[in-house]
């Protein structure tokens, strides 16, 4: 299909964004990478009536690594993530960058955008969850930041104002003794994942010092698995209680049955997901180079 | 081949078309654009089943830029009523049109269509578009015999398609300036879709001009006679003769091209000897063939050309109906019928062999046709031309290391894991018979099967093929290239080979296209003809020219290219000296010679015959290539997640031309074939919305999906070639009935059956944890004899 008839505005920079966003109303939309907007705008689902393309907004797409925090840009695209030599330090994200889809997407999308469009089937807000995240958020005079659980209210729905947008995404960056694993389960590379688990472990000698497990696609925001981590928190880590974390996140899911899979089966899969990504995490906080790839059908 | 043979059929020749279609330069229906061209858009009804109740297209012509609309109405009175017209999508207007629906009561499975009280088709009286028995030999005497009976409740094979990266794309002109339909298109059975549009128009065939380029994909998918030709000529000529443009959107293409035939398999019985011979089978088949019968009810018929697979058994009974559901119309799909059929045969001797206790290879070697009965007549008069089943399942074992997959499988079960090895033979039946649609419908006027194809020297000498075939990446030009050069003992790239559908070309028969499997056969065969004819009008030519003999001629290169000289005197003639002759200088040629035209047109035909229709009985098609694939799988226990951790893939298509080129259809066919087997299915609710309609939810197979295929190929020669080549390119199937084998091994033993040919993790899942499907106790009785 086609999309609807639109009009497209080019913003000079974000203010000019937000001022746009203002004056145009609610029939107006930002453009980032257009890899969800632009699908969902040739089914028809989405009809803006106005686009205000941000990609030609210079200094939007960067990261930098300031005071123990990477700052990305809301421009700043799963590709340059990917291959960031800094980002590759904390491994997580490295996991999620490299695992969107494929290539074109990766080149075009955008971190800001992925949250701002809080698809449950995303992958950055299930993996941010995991680390201490902040959103800046500015309209047209002033900015605000909001901790990401803040940000993210529902499937598909933010705190974000209609005319305010995404300027900047804060990560801290973990420890020295904290390694992080995400692992999806997707059928093939260009489809959001079936179910997906990303866990950050802090390690303190034999110890599990800190952990936090999150559970993507299994429910309409990412899913906290709470009882999971108090299972392993402050433990020597055994491969017992490894299973029995992922019974734990098991129960915390709330998969729905669609085309992916039905609700049983993902029930079943994002706890062996999370057994496979606290493994991985455990060794990268030990040290380890370990490869990790997400599992194709 | 008497006298030809430069040796280039047999070469691995670098693909000629490869050139452009690799630099995307390529010409495909989207990429011609025509003065004052228009586009075509369809409206949808948004329900499976349901009556118009009103119809208003005021708002969508007012549209700045609409210059008309075109209801289901004015097509019916404009066109004579060849083509049902059914609850998908004929009458389909532009968009701001307001359409009322009264939704009626939908039916999305075959074996329900058959029993529902709710009509689809309400003139017709039934939802059952076919039933016949094809019943052989002497089934209640085998199974009084028999020393096993294996009884098989029920068994599905899912509905799935071909994604061809191109969608259906047509543009018509019904041009009043000079009375004629124009077509400029990617279908794949022109001819058979002009006769069609011909008669549904009302207009005489030579009027309607049909091209086609290059196409991107088909798999069968394209060789439906689609009514959106049609439109597009009656909405050119509303609009005054301009061409109008339909590219098919792939949501279009996924929910209203063509899917492939779903079919439900009940109530199987199995007779079997001492030793796991199978003496007998006895089964009902239910085939669901969507919306409403297109190509169909061909496929009631065409699984047949395998009736017995690849096996020897004599006596069976297949009482075969087919039924409309509000599906999506099926139509061929690479493998087409046959492979339901054959998925069947397999997962019977699977099912059998783990039954009564016999490994699945030996099982197989118990069953299989032998090498010394070809040619093999099978119990409904099919002749198996050539195979080696035996030998083909030894190379593929020797090619994937069987013996070790064995000790490792031993270890593997040891520690708990989940790991079977699966065989799946498979044949690709080639060159069909027309006249077995009279099997289904005594009055269709077809039969037999040919292909036309023209060789000429141009007037300036240049060797030119043409044949009325239509490739979609089968490599065509480069393999009639290598027999014309054999012919004349020069270089294939001194031939020019003129593919893709061109009516004024007028070398097509009333079966040309490219469907099948046959080019090898029918396609080559043309060529050949033709390519002999011309020799033997420029050996004639030659000789005046020469003053000599015809037996001192002989054909090759010279210092001026392709020449034909004298063998005693060294004195020679050019191709443009022949030509020149006949088109240009012609007052020299004396009078016996003016019939020579060096401008061939050679129609090769099937020997084939009516079949008996009232015993389903006789040849329905020429040529039989076979594909034994054996595929070691692994169920992660935690994930149930199934990977493929080798595969292998032996290929047999008798004489081959081209090494490269088969090698890339078995590993397309391969790949299509694990996509359907693990990946891809079309999914309905209950009211008839498909849940599959785009990419994200189809999830065609992608190059992350596809394990490292071992390919090996063996070779026996057709005796019902000329050149001992078959069809091929269909073995699409192979994976389906492999892996349906190997996730059967891997969990037989935890009493499960594979009675679906779509598994997936979910599936699995189902089987091992819900336990709401695949339970062996459940699906499969078994009854021992004294
Ligand atoms: C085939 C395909 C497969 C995909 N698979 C995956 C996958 O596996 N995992 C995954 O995580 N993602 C996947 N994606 C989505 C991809 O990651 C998108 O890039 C992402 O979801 C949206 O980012 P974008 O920059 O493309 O945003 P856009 O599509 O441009 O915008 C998305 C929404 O966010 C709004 N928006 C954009 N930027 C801002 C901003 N700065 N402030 C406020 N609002 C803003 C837009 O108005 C719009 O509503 C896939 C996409 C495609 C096409």
């Amino acid at each position: 299909m086609y999309p609807r008839a639109f009009s497209y505005h080019r913003a000079s920079s974000l203010k000019d964004a937000a001022t746009l966003l203002s004056q145009l109303g609610e029939g107006a939309k930002l453009l980032a990478g257009g890899q969800s907007l632009i699908p969902l705008m040739k089914l028809r689902f989405a009809n803006p009536v106005h686009l205000v393309d941000l990609n030609f907004i210079s200094g939007t797409s960067y990261i930098r690594e300031q005071d123990g925090a990477f700052r990305f840009g809301p421009l700043t695209r799963h590709a340059e993530i990917e291959k960031s030599a800094s980002v590759a330090r904390v491994p997580i994200l490295h996991d999620c960058a490299a695992g969107i889809a494929d290539v074109q997407v990766r080149n075009r999308g955008t971190i800001g955008g992925s949250l701002a469009e809080a698809d449950p089937s995303g992958d950055w807000a299930t993996v941010l969850l995991t680390l201490s995240c902040e959103v800046r958020c500015a309209v047209q005079s002033s900015d605000r930041t909001l901790k990401l659980t803040e940000f993210l209210k529902d499937a598909f729905t933010t705190a974000l104002a209609p005319d305010e947008l995404v300027s900047e995404v804060i990560v801290k960056v973990p420890p020295e003794n904290s390694g992080g694993a995400y692992i999806a389960f997707k059928r093939t590379a260009p489809v959001y994942p079936t179910a997906s688990a990303a866990v950050q472990l802090t390690v303190e000698g034999d110890r599990c010092k800190d952990i936090t497990i999150a559970l993507g696609c299994v429910g309409l925001l990412p899913i906290r698995a709470r009882e999971g981590e108090a299972a392993l928190r402050g433990q020597q880590i055994t491969p017992k209680l490894i299973a029995s974390a992922a019974d734990a996140a098991r129960a915390a899911a709330d998969p729905q049955s669609d085309m992916r899979g039905s609700a049983d089966y993902k029930r079943q899969l994002v706890g062996a997901l999370v057994k496979r990504a606290t493994e991985a995490a455990l060794r990268r906080a030990r040290g380890q180079q370990v490869e990790v790839s997400h599992i194709y059908a | 081949m008497g006298s030809d043979g430069a040796g280039w059929v047999g070469k691995g020749l670098a693909r000629k078309e490869d050139n452009r279609l690799l630099r995307g330069r390529g010409k495909f229906i989207d990429d011609i654009r025509l003065h004052d061209m228009l586009y075509l858009k369809f409206v949808r009804s948004p329900y499976a089943h349901a009556r118009v109740t009103s119809l208003d297209t005021a708002a969508a012509e007012a549209l700045p830029g609409v210059i008309c609309t075109l209801t289901g109405a004015e097509i019916a009175h404009q066109t004579n009523p060849f083509i049902e017209i059914g609850p998908d999508p004929f009458a389909r207007i532009a968009e701001l049109v307001q359409v009322d629906y009264e939704s009626l009561e939908v039916v999305v499975d075959g074996e329900e269509a058959l029993k529902a009280s709710v009509l689809l088709h309400e003139e017709a009286g039934t939802n059952r578009v076919w039933r016949g028995t094809f019943e052989y030999g002497d089934i209640e005497k085998a199974f009084r015999e028999a020393a096993h009976i294996v009884r098989i409740d029920k068994m599905h094979f899912h509905r799935f398609s071909s994604t061809p990266l191109e969608n259906n794309a047509v543009i018509g002109q019904w041009d009043a300036k000079d009375e004629h339909i124009y077509y400029w298109c990617n279908n794949s059975f022109p001819s058979f879709a002009m006769q069609f549009i011909a008669a549904h128009l009302g207009t005489p065939i030579d009027r309607i001009r049909v091209q086609t380029f290059d196409i991107g994909g088909s798999f069968g998918i394209k060789i439906t006679s689609y009514p959106q030709m049609s439109v597009c000529a009656l909405a050119s000529k509303k609009a005054g003769g301009r061409p109008v443009k339909w590219i098919e959107t792939r949501s279009e293409h996924n929910v209203s091209s063509a899917h492939g035939n779903e079919r439900t398999f009940r109530d199987t019985r199995v007779a079997l000897d001492k030793d796991g011979v199978i003496m007998a089978i006895d089964s009902r088949h239910i085939d669901d063939c969507g919306a409403y019968p297109r190509y169909e009810p061909l496929g009631c018929v065409i699984w047949a050309q395998v009736f017995p697979g690849v096996y020897r058994f004599r006596n069976a009974r297949i009482d075969f109906s087919q039924a409309v559901t509000n599906k999506c119309p099926v139509g061929p799909n690479r493998g087409y019928s046959r492979m339901q059929h054959l998925w069947f045969l397999e997962r019977v001797v699977d099912i059998c062999a783990h039954q009564l206790g016999i490994p699945p290879d030996e099982m197989r070697l118990r069953n299989y046709i032998r090498p010394e009965e070809f040619p093999y007549t099978t119990p409904n008069g099919c002749v198996y031309d050539s195979g080696n089943y035996p030998k083909m399942l030894q190379v593929a074992k020797e090619r994937i290391d069987w013996e070790d997959w064995k000790k490792k499988q031993a270890m593997a079960r040891a520690e708990g894991r989940w790991l079977g090895i699966g065989i799946g033979t498979t044949l690709d039946s080639g060159t069909n018979n027309f006249g077995q649609s009279q099997i289904v419908n005594p009055h269709a006027p077809f039969s037999g099967n040919s292909q036309g194809a023209n060789c000429k020297l141009d007037i300036y000498g240049e060797v030119v093929v043409a044949v009325g075939s239509c490739p979609q990446g089968q490599g065509h030009e480069t393999t009639a290239a290598q027999v014309v050069a054999d012919v004349l003992n020069i270089h294939p790239d001194m031939v020019t080979v003129r593919t893709g559908f061109d009516t004024e070309r007028n070398v097509h028969t009333g079966a040309s296209g490219t469907y099948a499997s046959q080019f090898a056969v029918s396609g080559l065969s043309a060529v050949h003809g033709a390519a002999r004819k011309l020799k033997s009008e420029m050996k004639q030519l030659a000789a005046f020219l020469l003053k000599t003999g015809e037996e001192n001629l002989e054909f090759g290169m010279g210092q001026q290219g392709p020449q034909i000289r004298a063998k005693d005197t060294g004195s020679s003639v050019n191709y443009w000296q022949l030509a020149n002759v006949v088109n240009v200088n012609s007052a020299v040629l004396p009078e016996e010679l003016y019939e020579l035209t060096l401008n061939c047109r050679y129609v090769w035909r099937a020997p084939f015959k009516v079949p008996d229709k009232e015993k389903k009985y006789g040849s329905l098609t020429l040529t039989y290539a076979s594909q034994l694939h054996i595929a070691v799988v692994e169920i992660d226990r935690d994930t149930f997640i199934p990977h493929i951790l080798e595969y292998v893939a032996v290929d047999d298509c008798g004489k081959v031309i081209n090494p490269p080129i088969v090698e890339g259809q078995v590993y397309g066919a391969t790949a299509h074939g694990i996509g359907a087997a693990l990946m891809e299915r079309c999914v309905y609710d209950a009211v008839g919305n498909m849940l599959t309609a785009t990419f994200s939810d189809y999830t065609p197979i992608t190059a992350v999906n596809i394990p490292n295929v071992r390919y090996a190929h063996m070779e026996t020669p057709s005796p019902h070639s000329y050149n001992g080549a078959k069809g091929m390119g269909e073995g699409g199937a192979a994976p389906i009935h492999t892996i349906s084998a190997a996730l059967q091994d891997a969990l037989f033993s935890s009493g499960i059956v594979v009675s679906d040919s779509f598994n997936n993790a979910d599936t699995l899942y189902r089987a091992m944890v819900a336990k709401d499907i695949y339970q062996a106790g459940d699906l499969v009785k078994m009854e021992k004899r004294a």
